[in-house]
């Protein structure tokens, strides 16, 4: 066997940062101009940023948009520890090293045109990429439908949908602002009781959709995830149960990122039924649901 | 002195290891690098920027290593228990060393095993592969039934030297652990059972608590210590194991948090020959063109020749 060389697809860039917004409950939407990653980057993509001078141990974070024209990415964090406490302490014109795009992408295909779209938490940036690329998509007639749940306060507008969205309860009309002004249908989750909010797990909100979904609804459907990994375990299980495709983005913890250390290993099924040791950041961050879960 | 001749490096970087030409002093680490192509993904990374490439700890059979978490950040440093997941001997054989551009850097296989008798089965299988030399791990901290059994004690250390000194001519480099209590006992023993060369230190022990749950962070509850934290721990060994090499001529991959020039810079001093890079990589991949740049600048200020008159340069205090 004869293995090729990898491609240099990773980018090390000197990062500006444009900017930041601070939203509830520590989370924050961060700019860089880094403009090669920019061009490069993919829905399920992530970034390695150096979040300090003394914290040389880079954090992933996915991408949550990227513009090639104006060179610039945007992530959307939590402050959770003191990388990200720091990350949030950045002011526009600060420089951050980065690493990326990184990881492989989420694969859509145009065989099944809608695309359930499940965000949990800080597992929410992917999966927005994903419905903005999908709709772009001109050739591929996606439809994107897009359910996101949190527990704290959502980092973004909110506002009511005019959008239908089948199955869902007439209540559940709450949708993140900036999608509905795209025409994307959103509807959001969350067990704490926001107004317009179905009241519970994320899960629950895909299955009224899928229930309510008729056979050949259901042909043209694929599953995309992103989140904490009990709910992408019942996502798993979900899209087992409505014999969906299914794709989860994967979170482990990192050193190089580039695929040198293994240190980001996680075991999954092969096509053969045996275990594989798979590397989250270049062999992921995106996996079938079913090779994770079973 | 053969050796790859393409690199259009500072010939004064260049340094002699046991025979083989390293364009550089600089060796990037095993479980760092993978199986040599990782890094590639990287713009502008290239291996004729390092001396040589450590590949990942092979043992005989494919092994799936620890359960996650298998990394921590710690001050200065790192914990990891990868548990050496690796593809086994066969593999490395049959698939990533064909695969390996000899042209580029010298390629160091790095073995381990969980008895005398593996050791040696792997080292007899490299003896006839390409590859340029063995590095001999009995110093993982991460394996339980491994090499940190044989590498603490001076005895089995040697016997596992011997027995793969029995089995090939390749240019023998023994991974020394810093977990012991006389670094220096256990080189001279390995020396005498056919080392060529040393690596100077592998991780240091240690524990991640998260406080929070009242458990250990990492999977293995244990792990191997890295970076910039461990750096005084291996210039000291590097220094020890040094006084018994000289005599003898063995060179040193003197490693253990390198981060830039200086650090690379004391350790040759310390009395290694060429230095290792490991955690420093995951700060920066692109750092061995800046430490090479730095020891050709350090050179040039102190008018020095080359990087071997830097080696073992230390005015030690009477
Ligand atoms: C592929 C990928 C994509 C991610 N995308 C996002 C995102 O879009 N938004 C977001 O808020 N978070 C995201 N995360 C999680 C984010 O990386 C962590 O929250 C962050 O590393 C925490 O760093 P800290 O220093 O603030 O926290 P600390 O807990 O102090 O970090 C200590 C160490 O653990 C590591 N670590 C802690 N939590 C995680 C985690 N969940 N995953 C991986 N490493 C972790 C840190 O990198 C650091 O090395 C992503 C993680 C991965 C692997
Ligand atoms: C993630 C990781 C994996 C490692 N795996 C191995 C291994 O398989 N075999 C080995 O001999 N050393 C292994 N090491 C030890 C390194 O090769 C090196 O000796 C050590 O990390 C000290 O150097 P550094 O501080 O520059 O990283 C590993 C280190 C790290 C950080
Ligand atoms: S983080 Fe090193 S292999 Fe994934």
């Amino acid at each position: 066997m004869n293995r090729r060389k990898n491609t240099a697809a990773i980018f090390a860039e000197r990062a500006r940062v444009v900017g930041q917004q601070a939203f509830d409950a520590g989370q924050y939407v961060l700019k860089l101009h880094a403009p090669r990653c920019a061009a490069a980057a993919a829905p399920g993509q992530f970034i390695h940023l150096r979040c300090a001078a003394d914290l040389p141990l880079r954090r992933p974070y996915s991408i949550l948009s990227a513009d090639a024209a104006g060179g610039e990415v945007e992530m959307l964090y939590k402050v959770v520890g003191e990388g990200s406490r720091r990350l949030a302490a950045c002011r526009a014109g600060d420089e951050l090293d980065s690493l990326g795009p990184i990881g492989n992408a989420f694969a859509p295909s145009p065989e099944r045109p809608n695309l359930l779209l499940v965000g949990g938490g800080v597992g929410i940036p992917p999966i927005l990429f994903l419905a903005a690329r999908a709709r772009e998509d001109a050739a591929a007639n996606y439809t994107p439908l897009v359910l996101m749940g949190s527990e704290i306060p959502f980092p973004f507008d909110v506002t009511d949908s005019s959008l239908p969205f089948a199955g869902v309860a007439n209540g559940t009309r709450a949708t993140m602002a900036a999608l509905e002004r795209r025409g994307i249908a959103a509807r959001l989750a969350s067990g704490r009781g926001f107004a317009g909010c179905y009241r519970g797990h994320v899960g629950g909100l895909a299955r009224q959709w899928l229930d309510a979904a008729p056979p050949e609804q259901l042909a043209a459907t694929a599953m995309f995830a992103c989140g904490p990994a009990p709910m992408l375990q019942d996502i798993a299980r979900i899209a087992a149960q409505f014999s969906l495709p299914c794709q989860v983005a994967l979170e482990e913890t990192m050193a190089c990122g580039v695929g040198g250390c293994a240190g980001c290993s996680v075991a999954v099924r092969d096509d053969n039924g045996g275990i594989a040791m798979k590397r989250v950041c270049v062999d992921g961050p995106v996996f079938n649901a079913r090779a994770v879960f079973g | 002195m053969a050796g790859p001749m393409a690199s259009g490096h500072d010939s004064r970087l260049a340094v002699d290891f046991c025979g083989l030409r390293f364009s550089t002093p600089l060796v990037l680490l095993s479980g760092c690098v993978g199986f040599g192509d990782e890094y590639t993904r990287v713009e502008g990374f290239s291996h004729a920027d390092a001396g040589a490439v450590c590949l990942k700890g092979t043992t005989l059979a494919p092994r799936t290593g620890n359960d996650p978490h298998r990394l921590a950040e710690t001050p200065d440093g790192m914990l990891n228990a990868i548990g050496l997941q690796n593809p086994g001997v066969d593999a490395l054989l049959d698939d990533i060393l064909p695969a390996l551009d000899f042209s580029e850097t010298r390629f160091i296989a790095n073995v381990s095993g969980s008895t005398v008798e593996e050791y040696r089965e792997i080292a007899r299988r490299l003896d006839d592969s390409p590859i340029d030399a063995i590095e001999i791990n009995i110093s993982c901290p991460n394996v339980r039934e491994g090499g940190v059994e044989f590498g603490n004690y001076p005895e089995p250390s040697a016997r596992v030297v011997a027995a793969c000194r029995a089995v090939t001519d390749k240019v023998l480099i023994t991974k020394l652990s810093p977990n012991q209590a006389d670094i220096a006992d256990n080189a001279r023993r390995c020396l005498e059972a056919g080392s060529d060369a040393f690596a100077v230190i592998n991780t240091v022990a240690g524990m991640a608590i998260d406080a929070g749950t009242r458990r250990p962070v990492l999977g293995n509850n244990r792990g191997g210590l890295s970076g910039p934290a461990i750096k005084p721990v291996a210039l000291l060994k590097v220094w020890e194991v040094h006084q018994v090499c000289k005599p003898h001529a063995a060179p040193i991959i003197g490693q253990g948090g390198v981060a830039c020039g200086r650090d690379a810079i004391e350790f040759l001093i310390a009395g290694a020959t060429a230095v290792g890079i490991g955690t420093g990589l995951f700060y920066d991949p692109l750092l061995c063109p800046k430490i090479n740049r730095e020891i050709a600048e350090y050179l040039d200020e102190h008018g020095m020749e080359n990087v071997a008159a830097l080696s073992g340069s230390l005015e030690w205090n009477e």
